[in-house]
């Protein structure tokens, strides 16, 4: 015990394989009872991991939409959950590469900080990292396993970024190129917007500390700044070709959807606590901290500019900022991704305020801050209990055995009342949809006309959702769509007055299987999103490759010019004299 | 330096707060969505305010904070007031969802006032407007909108003796799917189409008779020709049918093709689809007191009295509008967004376009029905 207490409030950092032990401590056996099924998105990605489980080098996914490109959604995390299907099975091999994500997360926030503040603060922001609320929802709420996965290796990127820019040895270089390539791979929105809010800090860093040690011009600076930008440019697109082709070709032109963290906060306080409460946890407490420090000290202030201009996009509609700064893309993207982000820019400072209150209040600082770390996990992770994505839990393997027998399958089919569980359904039928959860892939008109999302879903989008519905259901015949699924009887008047009759009922009478006489069997789209073999097989070797490359390359040994830096650094800035200001 | 940092700190928070306080007092139009257009300017200051107030309080479903702004509220409860609203017994509107609204004042005093509250419902077969008047009186420096109960017509306890028609079908077995029958379809036949040009585009309407002596489920599927035969489109009937026609029955039929026009089209393959289906004569709806009004404001009224002794959910009522030599000229149709209780009528009113209506002189009207469970 004594050994331990020593740890947190010695001026030593953590132990970094202490903090991965407490990643596997918190969340391992959350995953093992396999917690994010329940989220929103987590199906989805099993689903797509599915697909590339039996069509490796063809993203064209005939299940959803008649047919959509999986092109359209970066696919390294899901790769790597189908080729570990193979050994866990799929729904555990999500949740290891989850894991996975949690521990690179662990090293990416220790590496970050580490160039913004000592390496006791950095290794306490890495261990603030297990606790984060807002890492906890996306886990286990949202399940955005692109997100959370790209984030690591971005911030494992970043200082090789520094590195290079400061000193331009090339083995920094490579590594950063490949990792950013890499990160690419996994989410595009975490590069592109990353580059903005977490990237430009980490540039202006290098320049303000180009005098420190090693000089760097700034002829030199914008030389190599300039250099890796291009080389990563190429590379993603070389990696994510598909993608840019698919995204040029057919943009997502269609009709917004609505998204609760678009709301305004305040107004409608409900989604405040999901999309602010809930993620920061806390952390809000340190706000004034953040603040201060990341105002006070010269060079923490980029990174409080990049954590400020992320929290307020994060905020959604609370703040004009995102509408300003996104435009269009305010109403396609999320905004919970964005508070993730912020979080994770916060962490340096919390790192530091928690160093500090360590050093002046000992064993009481470490108590206070265990029960406000936990308690922000643990109303995170409980928020998938208390708020979960689906109200009700129902098997639908009867569905699915019902599609698959006696020819079913040769109709496309829809369901109504299912929830997320569509994607479930997906996975385990032959049979194909005209539904889908990945709005952005869909090409069908019906669904990209009204701003709705799921048509399993469509009541909950009010006239957008059911104008949608009806649209499909009126094109029944085109697309060889027969049977219809419905688990919530809202929907039966109009699938009676539309010429639908009920045939038979599953799960003790609680889903009613309706057909449409005379709809034609469903024929293969000949859609112009198909990608040609040769996208497919790219798709299949870049993305994944990349991140194979990336694993080798960061094998290549460091020099220890990095740490010794970080702690020359913040003894020159983060002195007793300042400290005794701040406070 | 440190004060330099300090001013900026504050220079920050002064930001952000402003940013909020704007996001907040003007917020954007995706954060009015979730607040059902409300905003922190809401007021009691004037009628049209507090019927406004009332009306997002019912598209958000807030029937508390809706109730407790009446009034006269000690003269009903919630319950009855929102089953006033939504219908006392399921209806179209007990689960439909508010999606627009609109306030029109009609008259206002300094004491009094009335408004109009137009409610524009998103309902599962398609919109649904009801109006109600709202008389809003003043209360000290507020206003107070008053709710007027319509109570649902109570009908005595009665018996109500049943003797109507019932046709079920003996299917091969329990691995048979319904509409896969090896038996010869009903016989049913297209009696009149014609093609159409409206502003919303081209429709194909007409009408489809059930030859046979059992009943049919039915359907159109209408194929549009250019002058070299290829297909330029092909429609469903979907709603617009009633898919359902006992022996003898006919049923008006439209079809729409919104992206195509009449000039393209030489020809039109219509495409009849028949199939035995069970069925029975029971509810039987009557259609009472019907009449044709003429221009302005052209439309078809009538009172639909539900004979039998169940409560049918929602009730279709498709009309044809004839010429003066019995060319089928319109089919117009409409949902009652109230249920129907056994021997209380209900009435309706389709509407026709004033373009038309010089042009009918009668119309035959036909009803569909549906009852929550009633196929279990």
């Amino acid at each position: 015990m004594q050994k331990v207490n020593s740890i947190f409030t010695s001026e030593q950092p953590i132990p970094i394989s202490l903090v991965l032990m407490a990643v596997l401590v918190v969340h391992l056996p959350l995953l093992l009872m396999q917690l994010p099924l329940k989220s929103f998105d987590t199906n989805f990605h099993i689903f797509f991991a599915s697909h590339y489980v039996h069509h490796w080098f063809n993203p064209w996914n005939t299940k959803w939409y008649a047919g959509f490109s999986q092109a359209t959604y970066p696919p390294l995390p899901q790769q790597w959950i189908a080729l570990a299907s193979r050994i866990l099975g799929l729904d555990m091999a999500y949740m290891a590469v989850q894991l996975a994500a949690m521990l690179l997360l662990v090293l990416g926030v220790y590496r970050f900080s580490l160039l913004w503040v000592s390496p006791r603060a950095a290794s306490i922001a890495a261990l603030a990292s297990v606790f984060l609320g807002s890492e906890s929802f996306l886990v286990y709420s949202a399940g955005q396993l692109g997100t959370t996965f790209a984030a690591p290796i971005y911030l494992n990127a970043l200082p090789f970024l520094f590195e290079w820019v400061r000193h331009g040895k090339w083995r920094p270089f490579l590594k950063g190129s490949v990792l950013f390539t890499a990160a690419a791979a996994a989410h595009h929105a975490t590069l592109l917007f990353g580059s903005f809010f977490f990237a430009l800090p980490v540039l202006a860093l290098a320049l303000l500390d180009r005098n420190d040690g090693e000089q760097t011009s700034i002829s030199a600076f914008l030389r190599r700044a300039i250099t890796i930008t291009v080389v990563v440019g190429a590379g993603i697109a070389i990696v994510l070709l598909p993608f840019w082709i698919a995204l040029f070709q057919y943009p997502v032109t269609q009709t917004p959807i609505p998204h609760a963290s678009r709301a305004n906060y305040i107004l409608s306080p409900q989604w405040g606590l999901n999309y602010f409460i809930i993620p920061y946890g806390a952390l809000i407490l340190a706000f004034p901290f953040i603040f201060l420090r990341g105002c006070t000290v010269v060079r923490l202030r980029p990174l409080l500019l990049g954590f400020w201009v992320a929290f307020l996009v994060g905020l959604g509609g609370t703040t004009p900022v995102g509408h300003i700064l996104l435009g269009r893309a305010f109403e396609v993207l999320t905004m919970e991704r964005f508070s993730y982000w912020a979080t994770l820019l916060a962490l340096p400072f919390i790192g530091l305020l928690a160093a500090e209150l360590v050093e002046r209040y000992r064993m009481w600082a470490v108590v206070g801050l265990t029960i406000t770390a936990a308690l922000s996990c643990a109303l995170a992770v409980g928020w998938a209990t208390f708020r979960p994505a689906d109200g009700e839990d129902f098997k639908v393997d009867t569905v699915a055995a019902w599609l698959n027998r006696d020819s079913h399958d040769q109709y496309r089919y829809v369901t109504l009342g299912f929830g997320n569980k569509i994607a479930r359904l997906a996975m385990m039928t032959d049979a194909n949809s005209v539904d889908g959860e990945w709005n952005s892939g869909r090409m069908l008109p019906e669904l990209t006309r009204y701003g709705a999302g799921a048509l399993t879903s469509s009541k909950y989008f009010g006239k957008p959702g059911l104008d949608a519905l009806r649209a499909m259901l009126t094109h029944a015949d085109h697309y060889g769509l027969k049977w219809v699924f419905v688990r919530d009887h809202f929907y039966d008047p109009l699938l009676s007055f539309a010429g639908w009759r009920p045939v038979d009922t599953l799960e003790d009478n609680t889903i009613t299987v309706w057909s449409k006489d005379g709809v034609p069997p469903a024929t293969p789209l000949n859609a112009p999103q198909i990608p040609p073999r040769w996208q497919g097989l790219m798709w299949g070797i870049l993305p994944f490759g990349s991140s194979v490359l990336a694993i080798f390359v960061v094998l290549i040994p460091n020099e220890k010019r990095y740490e010794r830096r970080a702690q020359k650094v913040h003894a020159a800035n983060n002195s007793r004299e300042l400290e005794r200001l701040v406070w | 330096m440190v004060s330099q940092g300090r001013i900026f700190a504050l220079l920050l928070a002064a930001v952000t707060i402003v940013l909020v306080v704007v996001g907040t007092v003007w917020p954007s139009p995706s954060a009015v969505a979730y607040v059902g257009g409300e905003s922190l300017r809401s007021s009691t200051s004037t009628p049209e305010a507090v019927v406004e107030n009332l009306g997002n309080d019912i598209r958000d479903q807030a029937w508390e904070k809706a109730y407790s702004s009446f009034a006269n509220k000690a003269e009903f409860t919630e319950p009855e007031f929102v089953h006033d609203l939504k219908g006392y017994s399921p209806g179209l509107l007990t689960y439909a969802t508010l999606n627009s609204f609109e306030v029109l004042p009609i008259h206002a005093s300094a004491k009094e006032a009335d408004v109009l509250l137009k409610l524009h419902w998103s309902t599962i077969v398609g919109a649904s407007v009801t109006t109600r008047r709202v008389h809003v009186v003043r209360n000290g420096d507020r206003w107070e909108p008053e709710w007027q109960i319509v109570k649902d017509p109570s009908v005595p306890p009665q018996i109500i003796p049943v003797n109507y028609l019932r046709w079920d079908v003996i299917y091969r077995g329990s691995e048979d799917d319904w509409g896969a029958q090896d038996v010869e379809s009903p016989h049913v036949r297209i009696v009149d189409v014609h093609p159409v040009e409206r502003a919303e585009g081209m429709m194909v309407l007409g009408e489809l008779i059930n030859e046979d002596v059992v009943p049919a489920y039915v359907s159109v599927t209408a194929t549009l020709l250019s002058k070299h035969q290829s297909v330029i489109a092909t429609e469903g009937s979907f709603d617009k049918i009633s898919h359902l026609l006992l022996p003898k029955q006919v049923t008006p039929f439209l079809i729409r093709f919104p992206d195509v026009q009449l000039s393209d089209v030489e020809s039109i393959r219509m495409t009849p689809l028949s199939a035995l289906i069970a069925a029975s004569a029971d509810p039987v709806i009557e259609i009472e007191n019907e009449q044709l009004h003429p221009s302005p404001d052209s439309s078809l009224t009538g009172q639909l009295a539900n004979q039998s002794g169940q409560i049918v959910n929602v009730a279709h009522v498709l009309a044809t509008f004839y010429d003066s030599a019995g060319q089928v000229v319109w089919v117009a149709d409409k949902y009652l967004d109230h249920a129907l209780l056994p021997q209380a009528p209900v009435p309706f009113e389709i509407h026709i376009p004033e373009d038309l209506s010089k042009k009918i002189s009668s119309q035959r009207t036909v009803v569909a029905t549906y009852s929550f469970g009633g196929y279990q």
